[in-house]
C-alpha cells in the first residue's frame, strides 16, 4: 500500500475557507491554507458591520484570525497561488506559487517603520481605492499574518524602507518560489467578487463622483477606513443628509448575464442604511428594491426594524436613472415606484449602488487546474444539492462558501464546516 | 495556587478599537491614569490590540518589564478573552493572570455622546481591574476526556446526514427518533427544488446507507427523557414511547436535528372549512398523479391559487414574525410543475425570495409557463370565503391597483416553519436557548451557527431556524465536523473559572444544590455530615452558589471575595495617585 497524504488544501483564507481549515486541523490533520493576497480574512475583513446584530466584522473575525495562524496544523500561505494539480484523491500534488514578498516572514516583526518612511501613497484597494497605502503595507491593522509586503509595480527602490528596519527582514532581491504540497484533499473556497457596475451606466457610477457601491460604503463608514469612520460625500466633504440605496444591480439581470439572486444585497443594504442612520439619525435613507429577501435567521425582524425603529423609507422600483447636477454633484434618483404606480423623482445626497456577486477572477483557471465543472454562472458546479451539496466532480475536491454561489456569512461558516467534515472522511480513510 | 505570589508588576494595554472606543474616551487619559496606578510598571495605549502588532506588544511588554499581570482595557470578553489569554500564556503566564476590561460595550457605544463622562467611567473601569488583576492567582488548566460516541436527535434529512459522516468519519452514532420512520418533513414531499426528485428519492437511499451502518445505532419510537454530564462524558436516558422502558446511554457529542413543523394556519383564510384549502406541506402529501384532484370530490384541479407568507412575516405576532425561508422557492417549483396540467395556477405573494441557487430559475419557469404572480399589500391580507363548497378569493392586487376576485377549485397556503410541539422540552433537556422565530439560538449568529452555549452540544437543519432540505443537509455535515473535532482530539479543555466548596465550613444544608441551574452540585455522601462538592465540568462560574451558600463556604475561582470585594474598594476610595496625587 503505498502512503497516502494525510494533510489538506484550502485555497481562499476568507470565512469559509479559514472555517474549513479550522475544522479539519482541530481533527489532527495537517492543513495548508493558500490564499493570494497578502493576509487572510477575505471579504468579510473589509465590512464594517454584519445583520441583523450590527456586531462589528473585524471584532468578530479577528479571533478567527489569530486561532488560524496560531494553530499548530494550520500552515498559512500568504501571497501565494495554486499552479498545477496532479494525482487523484488520498494523494494529490500541487504546486504553489509563493509570491515574493520582498520581506522575510521570518524577520519581519510588523512593526510598521518600514511604512511610516516610504515616501510612495497608492490608492488602497482594501479601502477599495478611495484611502491611500504606501508601497510597503500592510493590508488592514489586524492583517494576518501582520507582515509588512512590497508592492513592486509602485516601488521606486528609494532604499529607505530597507535603511530603517531594524530587523534586516526587507530584501528586495527575494524572487517568487514553487513548492509542491503532497495532499490527500483540496477545498475550494474562494469567494466572490462583486459585479462591475459601471456596465450600467444609467445609474451613474464612475461619472459622478457621489455615487458609490456598497463596498465603498463599509470602507467609508470604517473607523479603520480612509475617513476613520465618518461618512461624507466624496466629491465635497460634505455629511450627507439624504442617502438613497439601489438594489439588484448586477443580480437578477438575465440581460447582463446574471439571473441569479444574490442572496446578501438586501441584508447588507438594510444594515447599511440603519448605519447611515446611527452616524446621522437627522438623515433621509431611502433603498430601492425589486423583493426584500430578508430570509435568514433573525432578517426579518431586522428589516422589521429598520422601517418601523429607524424609518427608513423602502420604494419597490428597478431605478431608471441617476443624474447629477453640475455644480453642486447632488444626485436626483428617478425610479415608479411600483406600489403607487407613480414616477418619482428623488434627490439624494449620496447614492449607494448595491452590487450583485459575481465568481471571482480566476475561478475558470482554477477550475481547469482541478479538473472541476462551472455552472452556466461560473460558480463551481456541486455533484448535488441534497447528496452532495460541497461535493464537486472529482472526488476528493470540495467546495464552500461564494465559489458556488452567493452565500452569507454563516451560510460560508456552516458550508466550510460541511466541506470540512468531507475532507476528513477522505483523510481518515485514506483517499477511499 | 502559587506561582502568583510575588509583588505584582501590572501591565495595562488600552486598546483604541479604531474609532469605535477612542472616538469617545480619550484613550491616552486613561492609560496615562493607569500608569500611575500601584502596581502598574507599564500602561499604553494601542489602535488595535487585538491586531498581531496588539498582542506583540503585550508579549514583548510582558518580556521587558518581566509583568506578572495583564489588564487590556477593550471590548467585551465574550470575543476576546481566549485571545488575550492565549498571548500572556505564550509569554509564560498563567492564562488567569489576564484581566480584561470592557470600554466598548460597556462604555463608548452606550455614553456616545457624554466623551468626559465616558472617559471618567472607563478610567474608573481600569482602576477597578488593576486592583484585581494585583489579587489574580494561577489557576490550573484542566481537560476531560471526550467518548468517541455522537448521539444525533431528530431522524430527519440533517440527522441522517450528520450520522452518516460521523460513521464513515470512524465515530459511533447513536440516532435518535421519536416516530416509528426515519426520514422527517422531506420525506414525504413530493415537488422538492431545485432537483427534480421527490423527497422519497432522497430519502431512501440516505435511510439505506445509515440502517447498513454498523457504527449506527437506531432508535425510533424513541426520545431522550433524561440528560445530564457535561462536554465528552454526557449521560442520557432513553426512553422507548412504545414500551415506555429507558435505556442509559453514555455519550461523548450531541447534535440536535429537531427540525420544524409546518404550522396549521387555524384562523388564517378559512383554513379548515373546506378540505379544498391545505396548506403547501399536505399539497406536498398528496398521492402524485397525472392530474390533481380536489380533496372535497376527486374532480380535477383547473384553478389554484397559492398564498404566500402564511403565519410569516407577522410583526408583533410572537413566534410568526419571522421569514420561513423556504416557502417562496418551494412554492414556484410546486406552481411551476402544476402548471402542466392545471389551467389557471396564481401566487399571491408579498415579496418573492427565491434567493437560492437555481431558485430564481423556477420563479422565471413559473412565469414563463403562465403562473400568474400577484403582489397583495402588507396589511391587507386577501380574503377567502366559502360558500357551499365554492371558494371565492378576493384581494387587491398591488401592481395594477385594482380589486381583484378570483373563483379557484383549491387553495394552498404555504404556511410558516415552526418549532416542533415538544421544542420546549428539548431545549431545557439539552439547556438551549431560543430566539423570537421559536427555534434555538446557535453559540454566535454569525461565527458559529452550529454550535451552542452547551458546550458539545451541536445544532443543525431546522432546529436552528427556518431552511430547506439542502441548507439542512449542509448544516448536517457541518456540525458533524464540530462533533468529530472534539471526538477526534480525545480530550478538551474545561474552564477552572469554577466554584469549589470547602469541605471544612459546608454545614450540609443543600442550599447550594438547589440553586445551582446546572445540575453541578452534589452531596458526597461518604463524608459525615455529608458535604457539597462541584462537579467541575458542569459548572458555569456563574457564582449563584457562593451567593446563596449561608456559611461561606463556597469560593468562586476568578472572583473571590477578595478579589471583587478589592473592586469595590478600588471603585469607591481610589488611591491617591490615581488621582494625580501621591
Amino acid at each position: 500500500m503505498t502512503k497516502k497524504a494525510s494533510s489538506a488544501l484550502v485555497v481562499g483564507g476568507g470565512v469559509a475557507g479559514m472555517q474549513a481549515a479550522l475544522d479539519i486541523a482541530n481533527q489532527g490533520f495537517k492543513v495548508y491554507l493558500v490564499e493570494r493576497s497578502p493576509s487572510i480574512g477575505g471579504r468579510m475583513a473589509m465590512l464594517d458591520k454584519t445583520f441583523p446584530t450590527l456586531d462589528c466584522s473585524a471584532c468578530i473575525l479577528t479571533p478567527k484570525l489569530s486561532e488560524v495562524s496560531r494553530h499548530p496544523n494550520i500552515q498559512l500561505m500568504t501571497l501565494s497561488e495554486v499552479g498545477s494539480v496532479t494525482g487523484s484523491a488520498g494523494d494529490f500534488k500541487v504546486k504553489i506559487r509563493r509570491k515574493a514578498r520582498y520581506v522575510r516572514e521570518d524577520l519581519c516583526s510588523g512593526c510598521g517603520d518600514c511604512e511610516a518612511n516610504c515616501p510612495v501613497e497608492v490608492a488602497n484597494e482594501f479601502d477599495q481605492g478611495i484611502g491611500f497605502r504606501k508601497a510597503i503595507y500592510a493590508l488592514f491593522p489586524q492583517a494576518t499574518p501582520h507582515i509588512y509586503t512590497v508592492d513592486k509595480e509602485n516601488c521606486t527602490d528609494c532604499g529607505r524602507c530597507v535603511k530603517v528596519c531594524e530587523r534586516n527582514a526587507i530584501d528586495m532581491n527575494m524572487k517568487d518560489k514553487f513548492v509542491t504540497l503532497d495532499v490527500g484533499t483540496i477545498i475550494v473556497a474562494t469567494g466572490f467578487e462583486l459585479f462591475d457596475i459601471t456596465q450600467y451606466p444609467r445609474l451613474g457610477y464612475g461619472q459622478y463622483p457621489n455615487v458609490i457601491h456598497a463596498m465603498e460604503f463599509e470602507r467609508l463608514i470604517n473607523a479603520a477606513g480612509p475617513t476613520h469612520g465618518h461618512l461624507v460625500r466624496l466629491s465635497d466633504g460634505k455629511k450627507p443628509k439624504s442617502i438613497g440605496f439601489i438594489q439588484c444591480v448586477g443580480a437578477r439581470d438575465v440581460q447582463k448575464g446574471v439571473p441569479y439572486c444574490s442572496r446578501v444585497c438586501c441584508m447588507y443594504s438594510i444594515k447599511n442604511a440603519v448605519m447611515a442612520l446611527e452616524h446621522d439619525p437627522q438623515a433621509e435613507v431611502w433603498v430601492y428594491y425589486a423583493d426584500i429577501r430578508a430570509f435568514g435567521k433573525g432578517f426579518e425582524e431586522f428589516y422589521e426594524m429598520a422601517k418601523s425603529r429607524f424609518g427608513v423609507r423602502f420604494v419597490r422600483g428597478r431605478v431608471a436613472e441617476v443624474m447629477e447636477g453640475k455644480a453642486s454633484h447632488d444626485l436626483v434618483v428617478k425610479v415608479e415606484d411600483t406600489v403607487t404606480s407613480k414616477v418619482r423623482l428623488i434627490e439624494h445626497d449620496l447614492v449607494v449602488i448595491s452590487p450583485g456577486v459575481i465568481p471571482s477572477s480566476g475561478m475558470d483557471t482554477m477550475a481547469k487546474k482541478l479538473g472541476i465543472d462551472q455552472t452556466d454562472d461560473g460558480y463551481i458546479e456541486i455533484s448535488h444539492s441534497f447528496f452532495g451539496p460541497t461535493v464537486t466532480k472529482i472526488p476528493g475536491v470540495f467546495v464552500c462558501g461564494c465559489a458556488d454561489g452567493p452565500k452569507d456569512i454563516p451560510d460560508s461558516v456552516s458550508a466550510g464546516s460541511a466541506a470540512a467534515m468531507k475532507a476528513t472522511i477522505i483523510l481518515s480513510s485514506g483517499g477511499k | 495556587m502559587s506561582g502568583s505570589e510575588e509583588e505584582p508588576r501590572i501591565g495595562v494595554f488600552v486598546c483604541h478599537c479604531g474609532h469605535n472606543i477612542a472616538g469617545t474616551v480619550n484613550v491616552e487619559e486613561v492609560a496615562q491614569m493607569a500608569s500611575k496606578l500601584p502596581g502598574v510598571v507599564f500602561a499604553t495605549d494601542e489602535m488595535f490590540m487585538c491586531s498581531d502588532a496588539g498582542q506583540v506588544l503585550i508579549k514583548d511588554k510582558i518580556a521587558e518589564h518581566n509583568l506578572n499581570r495583564v489588564v487590556v482595557a477593550s471590548c467585551s470578553p465574550r470575543m476576546h478573552e481566549p485571545t488575550f489569554r492565549r498571548v500572556v500564556e505564550e509569554a509564560g503566564l498563567n492564562r488567569y493572570l489576564f484581566d480584561q476590561v470592557n470600554l466598548r460595550e460597556h462604555v463608548s457605544w452606550c455614553h456616545m455622546r457624554e466623551p468626559e463622562k465616558a472617559t471618567e467611567k472607563a478610567k474608573d473601569l481600569v482602576r477597578m481591574s488593576v486592583a484585581r488583576a494585583a489579587k489574580l492567582q494561577n489557576l490550573p488548566v484542566k481537560k476531560v476526556s471526550v467518548l468517541p460516541t455522537t448521539m444525533v436527535v431528530g431522524g430527519g434529512i440533517a440527522g441522517l446526514r450528520a450520522s452518516l459522516d460521523i460513521a464513515e468519519r470512524g465515530f459511533d452514532v447513536l440516532l435518535i427518533e421519536k416516530t416509528s420512520k426515519l426520514g422527517g418533513n422531506v420525506a414525504k414531499w413530493t415537488h422538492l427544488f431545485p432537483t427534480d426528485e421527490s423527497g422519497a428519492d432522497i430519502i431512501k437511499p440516505l435511510i439505506r446507507d445509515v440502517k447498513k451502518h454498523n457504527r449506527i445505532t437506531i432508535l425510533t419510537d424513541s426520545k431522550v427523557s433524561e440528560f445530564d454530564g457535561y462536554i465528552g462524558n454526557f449521560g442520557v436516558t432513553v426512553k422507548n414511547l412504545k414500551t415506555q422502558k429507558e435505556q442509559r446511554y453514555e455519550v461523548g457529542t450531541v447534535i440536535v436535528t429537531t427540525g420544524f413543523e409546518p404550522f396549521k394556519p387555524f384562523g388564517y383564510y378559512s383554513y379548515g372549512e373546506s378540505p379544498d384549502i391545505l396548506t403547501l406541506a399536505e399539497l406536498q402529501e398528496l398521492t402524485p398523479s397525472e392530474q390533481l384532484l380536489k380533496p372535497s370530490d376527486g374532480k380535477p384541479v383547473k384553478k389554484m391559487v397559492f398564498i404566500g407568507c402564511v403565519g410569516s412575516r407577522l410583526p408583533g405576532v410572537k413566534g410568526h414574525e419571522h421569514c420561513s425561508r423556504h416557502c417562496c422557492s418551494a412554492t414556484a417549483k410546486a406552481a411551476a410543475d402544476l402548471r402542466d396540467s392545471v389551467e389557471e395556477v396564481l401566487v399571491l405573494y408579498q415579496d418573492i425570495r427565491t434567493y437560492g441557487k437555481g431558485h430564481e430559475e423556477f420563479h422565471r419557469m413559473a412565469r414563463q409557463k403562465h403562473v400568474i404572480y400577484s403582489k397583495f399589500p402588507q396589511n391587507e391580507f386577501p380574503q377567502v370565503t366559502v360558500k357551499k363548497g365554492k371558494l371565492t378569493i378576493t384581494w387587491r392586487d398591488v401592481l395594477a391597483a385594482e380589486d381583484l376576485s378570483f373563483e379557484p377549485d383549491i387553495i394552498v397556503l404555504a404556511t410558516a416553519m415552526i418549532p416542533p410541539e415538544d421544542v420546549e422540552e428539548t431545549s431545557h433537556l439539552f439547556s438551549l436557548t431560543r430566539s423570537g422565530d421559536g427555534f434555538f439560538n446557535p453559540e454566535h449568529i454569525k461565527l458559529a451557527p452550529l454550535t451552542t452555549h452547551t458546550a458539545g452540544v451541536m445544532i443543525a437543519g431546522a432546529a436552528q431556524a427556518a431552511k430547506n432540505a439542502s441548507e439542512a443537509v449542509i448544516d448536517a455535515s457541518g456540525a458533524a465536523a464540530k462533533a468529530v473535532g472534539l471526538m477526534a482530539q480525545g480530550e478538551v479543555e474545561i474552564e477552572s473559572t469554577v466554584s469549589h466548596v470547602i469541605p471544612e465550613l459546608c454545614s450540609s444544608c443543600h442550599t447550594c444544590l438547589t440553586a445551582c441551574p446546572y445540575t453541578a452540585i452534589s452531596m458526597d455522601e461518604t463524608k459525615d455530615p455529608p458535604v457539597a462538592f462541584v462537579t467541575e465540568a458542569k459548572c458555569h462560574g456563574c457564582g449563584t452558589c457562593a451567593a446563596a451558600c449561608p456559611s461561606s463556604a463556597i469560593v468562586m475561582y476568578h472572583s473571590t471575595d477578595d478579589q471583587i470585594l478589592t473592586m469595590v474598594e478600588a471603585f469607591l476610595c481610589p488611591a491617591p495617585e490615581a488621582q494625580g496625587g501621591s
